[in-house]
């Protein structure tokens, strides 16, 4: 198969065509290292103008890799974003110079769109105030740096939350406005980006404008969802909530199907406030149901309570115990479930986090109870984003892909409420295109524990999953990167296309994140 | 079976063990302070992994607070505060031979080198007892350190390892002999420590010590916990609570049910340091500043502030109009004020 060059800065046909090196582990690479043509006049750009650039290993090390930690790359230099002017004096020289500027919030990018092969690495982080929290008007003005969790330690100091934002402390605003956000409350609430009122963006050019829905309603468009492609989110006004803790139901079901039908019922009915599947394998499957308040707690126990088939948690361990008696083969499996169970469940129920039943700062359990035992240097996590009447296929499917490559792993679910009058923000995105009123989507995560797989490896998993939702006709949160080989095939020639040349429009020299999507 | 499912706690790792998460970051006064990722651990970490030199991390080596907060968030279980403490005295020992110290290095070189050639303080007080070690700041404040001792019943020892904890917050070396002396010293006692970081040294040093902080020591004391309420913030000292966070998590969590009081915690449990305590703060070449005691303060009215640590007094003192004062003073129930009249004046 002859494959035909590429220019840079461009989506190339796709190489993992299903009916390519059939029968060959399909790989997917990063890109080549910028070569560095101008580095020292765009240095000397940069320093005329007063914009400081950091170099060498103890300034490049911490952006080596992404929380994927499987591409590896080291900018030319660095730069701590402090301020809008600061970017747009970066951007542009960066233009100027051709020199390509790869921008990271949280780094928790898993594909390497967040690493720099060369050239600028500019770190967001350094802009994390926040700015404004209008509690009247339950809205914040954040700079676009600060991680959702400096945010929320910050808006609880006035009683306030924010709507929904990934169960991950340190992703940051801006890096998930740019590609969507799903929370356990998404299915009431949608995806973070669509909680987004403006933005203040610095173009690929440098121009530093305000957009909305209103004003310069475009480029907001672009923007949102828009994986960094059209400019860097340097402010964001959010809607935010008054705090509340939560009071969590959990259910136990040993069939993938009967779960998600379940939570598809619950979020078909508003039923509760808060809802996701998440499972050992697909041996344990958990289905978390939770609420803001007493009145609609007690209206899910009246209406909708009776109507889930999962068990409780003893009555699921007697149920496992009757499985496994009569699988005695299946001994190890047992093990494993028992070892995580012991692990994982007291870190649900801290004593310190939970007041009168109730479960205080839900995101920093997940998230410490993810990093710490979910988490490792490598972290593998292809996804689909499917329509609700295809998910379940969707799942199944990728299941069964995740038993033949892993021991084992972990399946996340979650539906995603999608805004009628936001359409055109979903285009190109992880939002499929023929999903209506609900988008749901799975993460498919191997635990990794210590072992150690080659990156092909790795990359023939997620090739399995992309290729069932090339087939379904799904979309995927994470296909930047490593995966962009799948956009073309995803969304079509004309869309990638029209994209294309509205981003040649916006950045005249490829630089604003090259090598993500484009 | 029992084995395989109840699998030891690991030992703490080193920075190669760092994947990059960033929950250290979040915790980090240094990155409160400077949004700069560099100074933070998992900078360091991640240089180091990078091949970063000493030289070329000693700013971040530097301006640690070591107020620990790191160490209990590490999902990967890195001993961060150690590693920093291992860096600092690298880096002093790298410097070349006549290049000039500050003196208060020197000085404290000088008294650490003394102390090793000296008969170990053994005899002052029986084996056994339950001591005190009060640390500079409290020796300096005789009136308090009364109290103290009063609520707590306990002799001062004379050999407090001032001087250890000194050491190893500048990365001074710590002779063997002064160390091992001062370790077996204390040998059979019940500590309580005021210094943080000594402290946490100690439960690696001594691990079957029976030992506490201050505060805990001091809020376990119905004299005390009986004057917290509701309308207080409670400021706790960051060093010792990190260095022991699974037990000091509960047992401030416990305090704070009990008592309403308001705690020095963020949303992850973790202590927010009032008071900086980088390097150049602790040579007297910057002052510090109050930062982090305004951050502690944001949002909250309480009626008065009730510190652990001494320096965090003054920290508030600075920032606030309401009442700041100790955890020992709120102690003052009329048996002991007749006992102890001359500490309560």
């Amino acid at each position: 198969m002859k494959i035909p060059p590429v220019e840079p800065g461009t989506v190339g046909p796709c190489p993992v065509a299903p009916d390519a090196l059939q029968g060959i582990k399909r790989q997917q690479t990063n890109p080549a290292r910028w070569n560095g043509s101008g580095w020292q006049d765009f240095v000397a750009a940069l320093h005329t103008s007063g914009v400081e650039l950091a170099a060498g290993a103890a300034a490049c090390g911490v952006y080596v890799t992404d929380a994927g930690g499987t591409a590896y790359g080291m900018p030319h230099g660095v730069v701590i974003a402090r301020s809008a002017g600061q970017i747009s004096l970066l951007l542009k020289a960066a233009q100027v110079h051709r020199v390509p500027v790869t921008v990271r919030g949280g780094g928790l990018t898993t594909e390497g769109e967040s690493v720099a092969f060369g050239g600028v690495l500019l770190d967001m982080t350094g802009m994390s105030r926040v700015l404004h929290i209008d509690a009247a008007a339950l809205t914040v003005r954040t700079e676009g740096g600060i991680y959702w969790h400096s945010l929320a330690e910050e808006l609880r100091r006035e009683n306030l939350d924010y709507l929904s934002a990934p169960l991950n402390l340190t992703s940051s605003v801006g890096g998930t406005l740019g590609v969507g956000g799903i929370d356990v409350n998404s299915a009431r609430l949608g995806c973070s980006a669509d909680q987004a009122l403006s933005l203040q963006v610095v173009t690929p050019t440098g121009e530093i404008v305000e957009c909305s829905d209103s004003e310069n309603p475009e480029l907001f468009r672009r923007v949102i969802l828009g994986y960094g492609q059209f400019g860097i989110i340097t402010e964001a006004t959010l809607r935010v909530r008054p705090y509340t803790p939560l009071r969590m139901h959990y259910y136990y079901y040993s069939s993938l199907r009967t779960a998600i039908e379940d939570l598809q019922m619950l979020d078909r009915n508003d039923a509760s406030d808060y809802s996701g599947i998440l499972t050992i394998m697909d041996c344990a499957v958990n289905l978390l149901v939770a609420f803001d308040s007493d009145e609609r707690e007690a209206a899910f126990n009246a209406d909708w309570k009776s109507r889930l088939r999962g068990y409780g948690e003893f009555g699921f361990a007697l149920h496992m115990a009757g499985h496994y008696a009569l699988r005695p083969w299946k001994f190890r499996e047992a093990l494993y479930l028992l070892q995580r169970k012991r692990e994982v469940f007291p870190e649900f129920r801290r004593a310190e986090y939970m007041r009168d039943g109730k479960m205080h700062d839900r995101t920093v359990v997940y998230s410490r109870a993810v990093w710490k035992h979910w988490g490792s240097r490598q972290m593998v996590i292809p996804d689909l984003a499917t329509s609700a009447d295809k998910f379940i296929e969707a799942v199944e499917r990728g299941n069964a892909v995740c038993r033949k490559y892993f021991a084992h792993y972990t399946l996340y679910c979650v539906g995603i409420k999608l805004r009628l009058d936001h359409g055109p923000h979903y285009e190109m995105s992880c939002v499929p295109p023929d999903a209506e009123g609900w988008a749901y989507g799975c993460e498919f995560e191997p635990m990794i524990e210590g072992g150690v797989y080659s990156r092909d490896h790795f990359q023939a998993f997620k090739n399995a999953i992309y290729d069932i939702g090339v087939d379904l006709g799904a979309s995927y949160y994470r296909f930047g990167g490593m995966m962009k080989g799948y956009i073309r095939r995803v969304f079509g020639d004309a869309l990638v296309d029209r994209h294309l040349a509205m981003k040649r429009r916006a950045d005249p020299a490829m630089i604003l994140n090259r090598d993500v999507i484009f | 079976m029992s084995a395989f499912l109840a699998r030891a706690p690991a030992a703490p790792r080193d920075y190669a063990a760092c994947s990059g998460c960033s929950l250290c970051v979040l915790v980090c006064p240094m990155w409160r302070g400077s949004h700069d990722p560099r100074l933070t651990p998992e900078g360091l970490a991640k240089g180091l992994q990078s091949g970063a030199t000493i030289a070329q991390l000693a700013g971040a080596i530097e301006a640690c607070f070591l107020c620990g907060a790191c160490d209990p968030v590490c999902p990967e279980r890195i001993d961060l505060s150690g590693m920093i403490m291992d860096l600092r005295l690298r880096s002093a020992n790298s410097r070349p031979p006549n290049s000039p110290q500050p003196s208060v290095m020197v000085e404290l070189s000088a008294r650490l080198q003394m102390a090793a050639g000296a008969a170990p303080a053994a005899g002052v007080v029986s084996n056994s007892v339950p001591v005190l070690l009060p640390g500079p700041d409290l020796r300096a404040d005789a009136a308090l350190l009364a109290r103290v001792q009063a609520l707590l019943g306990l002799a001062v020892f004379d050999d407090d390892g001032a001087d250890i904890a000194l050491a190893l917050e500048l990365g001074v070396e710590i002779p063997q002999q002064r160390l091992h002396g001062f370790l077996d010293s204390l040998r059979g006692h019940t500590i309580v420590a005021a210094d943080g970081l000594l402290l946490r040294q100690l439960r690696r040093w001594l691990p079957g010590l029976q030992r506490m902080g201050l505060g805990p020591a001091l809020s376990t004391r119905a004299a005390v916990r009986s004057n917290l309420v509701p309308s207080d913030l409670y400021v706790i000292e960051p060093r010792a609570f990190h260095g022991d966070y699974e037990r000091m998590v509960g047992y401030y969590d416990r305090l704070q049910r009990e008592t309403g009081c308001s705690l020095s915690l963020d949303l992850q449990r973790i202590a927010i340091p009032a008071t900086s305590s980088g390097l150049p703060q602790k040579l007297g070449l910057a002052a510090g500043d109050d930062v982090q005691a305004k951050w502690i303060l944001k949002g909250h009215k309480p009626a008065r502030i009730v510190v652990e640590s001494l320096a965090d007094r003054a920290a508030f003192a600075r920032v606030c109009h309401v009442p700041v004062v100790h955890l020992a003073e709120l102690g003052e129930d009329p048996q002991m004020m007749q006992k102890f009249r001359h500490a309560f004046g």
